[in-house]
């Protein structure tokens, strides 16, 4: 029944016939304009990110997730994924494990069987452990960035982007090249399972390139607040080559503050340098010139070479930095995206968006189009399982206080010459996937 | 000898910190029989102060010290008023209640600050060279010497004042003190505010050397407890000891074998001390 008072919110001034055929012609000329978005929002897939959001390895999660949000949008903004004649929408579904095993399988729990995600992204390393069984036994396709939690058990988990720590020997390749004269390398790590096969990788590619690692590697605990001391020992040594490993930000910070302050000279190598311009607020330019990485600021002219799979790096990473700031960028900023862009490919191809079928289209052929170039499935030798996606990767080193991309190396031709070595170290520190 | 100088250096400067912690809560605990759980949370206030005033406000270095000391002072107020006094005669209830407001300052950090880490500059870049290689920056100079000054000024509060003479009667037998006029809850909103208020400047003087998160105030919270277990719970002298015997023992380990051998040893410290002397080194009947 509607009352007088009602009727006032009933459109006044269009009568019954009005409105319907004005509605009916909305809806026409929106179906018409529009048809890719009324289309793609028909179906809609969901992803879970299952990753750090908050805590110490914070910056190896969120910042991903950030970069996810840009990708989705763009690609949702351009009609959806294409999968067998239907665009499908893209939505992501956080979960923030806080880098906790428990909270990981409550997290891949909720994701699976409540929210009905097709696809996990997660950042692996202690995490995975509670993860492995559950993936398993529900067959649900997941991404970790460490090749190193790939076993032969779980043949649906893939290391789509990042071979870390294998990528490592490319820099180290590099430096060698470029200062043949540094010869002394003393190394830390927080002792995780991040750290641990990091160091065999580093400890392998030292030993490639000639260059002596002067004292045992050193664990540090990750609840460590005080640097001071473990800088202290790293440089009782007199090394030419400081290795930060794949410590997290958190760590290569105060690391970096205090190699300076104990007055280091030498050459600053890490997997990460994340936030890198706040090292250099704290440092200075001239103490950070040189430091050698292996992860881009996507505004690298370099990233525009025709080899690069990543969709228009530069103008994501101005998108990036227009949300979120620049200095906000960090190591997986486009690394989760990058995963985003082999799955849609993976599930264009099979026509499906189911994890089995995806699975089996990613790795058809044995290669995969990787963000920096074609990539081979590799790892069978050191994972026990072909799932990485492994092939070139950039060598960065930071120069008038700016990460530049120095070159792209390749890491199965390091791999051809050396993989004994990897073998060798990885063994000794009990990080093969029969070991663990 | 260059390397054993630098380590007694990195030790200095780290019991220092550990100490301005450490004497605190026992303060706390030593007038109110209350432990206090939120005491690495109060730290980590002090160091979120500095983020804010020195940092994004930039006001000079100091004046942000000294507001984030009169800051978590304030916020000890605020704990005693609403925490432990009500709770007074149950010390399980104050133990959970500073579980309660630890979640609450943390949660507070990160709606106010964000998840990540914050970078404070160093309001000085000077370093002092002791001997050819051995270094001392200003900025862990400020600590110690901070440490100096603060706990110094404490004792002759407590030994030379009315008002340190009320809390350590307080400390002794409380129901005495207040057959004496001495009020409780004077002492306590005292013993609070100073005890909040060094943890506070211990955050807010180290906030340029550690990358404040809000959750840093876990690490410290662990350190402090096998501190003010070895020193005696309730010893203010055994704080300051236990706080210089843990921080070279694990600095001297660290840099001549290994950090998580350090938290082992120092942990094997504190089980030591239980076992051959359970109340501590400086016992438990002299509080504060």
């Amino acid at each position: 029944m509607t009352t007088s008072d009602d009727s006032k919110f009933a459109f006044p001034k269009m009568d019954r016939r009005e409105f319907l055929s004005t509605t009916a012609a909305m809806t026409v000329v929106a179906g018409v304009s529009m048809p890719q978005l009324a289309f793609g929002a028909d179906k809609v897939v969901k992803i879970g990110f299952l990753a750090p959001l908050t805590g110490d390895v914070a910056a190896w999660g969120k910042p991903g997730y950030d970069g996810c949000l840009i990708w989705a949008d763009w690609v949702n903004a351009a009609g959806g994924v294409k999968v067998g004649g239907d665009a499908y929408k893209v939505e992501f579904v956080a979960y923030d494990n806080e880098y906790d095993p428990a909270k990981a399988r409550a997290g891949a729990t909720k994701l699976i069987k409540e929210d009905g995600v097709k696809f996990v992204m997660m950042l692996g390393g202690d995490t995975w452990p509670g993860v492995e069984k559950i993936a398993a036994k529900e067959g649900m396709l997941f991404s970790t960035l460490l090749p190193s939690d790939l076993t032969p058990e779980t043949k649906t988990l893939l290391a789509p982007c990042e071979v870390h720590p294998i990528y490592n020997v490319t820099g180290v390749e590099w430096m060698a090249e470029q200062f043949p004269d540094l010869k002394k390398a003393v190394i830390c790590a927080q002792d995780d399972a991040l750290g641990k096969p990091s160091v065999a990788t580093y400890l392998a590619a030292f030993e490639a390139a000639g260059i002596d690692v002067v004292d045992d590697p050193l664990f540090f605990d990750p609840a460590t607040t005080d640097f001071a001391p473990v800088m202290t020992k790293l440089l009782a040594s007199k090394p030419d080559i400081l290795c930060l490993d794949t410590c997290y930000a958190d760590y290569v910070h105060p690391l970096c503050e205090q190699a300076f302050q104990q007055g280091f000279k030498g050459k600053i190598i890490s997997c990460t340098m994340d936030f890198y311009q706040k090292v250099i607020e704290k440092t200075s330019q001239e103490f950070m010139e040189g430091v050698i990485f292996q992860f881009p600021d996507f505004d690298d002219p370099a990233l525009n070479d025709a080899k690069v799979n990543f969709q228009k790096p530069n103008e994501f990473y101005a998108e990036y930095a227009k949300r979120y700031g620049e200095s906000e960028w960090g190591a997986v900023s486009w690394e989760y995206a990058s995963i985003m862009d082999l799955w849609a490919d993976g599930a264009s191809k099979a026509g499906s968006v189911e994890p089995g079928d995806v699975l089996e289209a990613m790795k058809a052929g044995g290669k995969g189009k990787h963000a920096f170039g074609t990539a081979d499935w590799w790892g069978t030798e050191l994972f026990g399982i072909d799932n990485a996606l492994v092939g070139d990767w950039p060598v960065v080193v930071i120069e008038g206080g700016k990460a530049k991309i120095k070159g792209f190396k390749s890491i199965p031709a390091w791999w051809a010459k050396h993989s004994d070595l990897m073998v060798k170290h990885f063994k000794a520190l009990g990080q093969m996937y029969n070991q663990r | 000898m260059e390397l054993l100088l630098q380590t007694i250096t990195n030790a200095t400067y780290a019991a220092s910190y550990m100490a301005l912690i450490a004497v605190g809560l026992v303060l706390i605990f030593g007038v109110m029989g209350v432990i206090n759980f939120a005491h690495g949370e109060l730290y980590m206030a002090g160091a979120y102060s500095v983020v804010y005033l020195y940092t994004d406000l930039k006001m000079p270095f100091f004046l942000a010290v000294a507001a984030g000391l009169i800051f978590v002072g304030l916020l000890g107020l605020v704990m005693e008023r609403a925490l432990f006094r009500p709770l007074r005669d149950n010390p399980l209830g104050g133990l959970i209640a500073s579980i309660g407001f630890l979640l609450i300052l943390q949660t507070v950090a990160v709606l106010g600050f964000g998840v990540r880490m914050e970078h404070v500059p160093p309001s000085t870049q000077e370093k002092i060279f002791l001997t050819e290689g051995v270094v001392l920056t200003v900025q862990r100079l400020y600590v110690i010497v901070a440490t100096v000054v603060l706990l110094g000024g404490l004792w002759l509060f407590l030994r030379k004042s009315k008002f340190g003479w009320a809390l350590r009667a307080c400390a002794q037998d409380p129901e005495a003190a207040a057959l004496q006029g001495i009020s409780l809850n004077h002492t306590a909103r005292l013993a609070m505010f100073i005890g909040a208020a060094l943890a506070g400047v211990a955050g807010a003087l180290t906030a340029p050397l550690v990358s404040p998160t809000p959750h840093m105030g876990h690490a410290v919270i662990v350190t402090a407890f096998i501190i003010i277990i070895v020193g005696g719970i309730g010893s203010l002298e055994g704080a300051v000891i236990a706080a210089v015997l843990y921080a070279f023992v694990h600095t001297f380990v660290t840099t001549f074998y290994d950090g998580v051998i350090a938290n082992i040893v120092g942990l094997s410290l504190m089980l030591a001390v239980l076992v051959v002397r359970p109340t501590g080194l400086f016992g438990a009947k002299d509080r504060a």
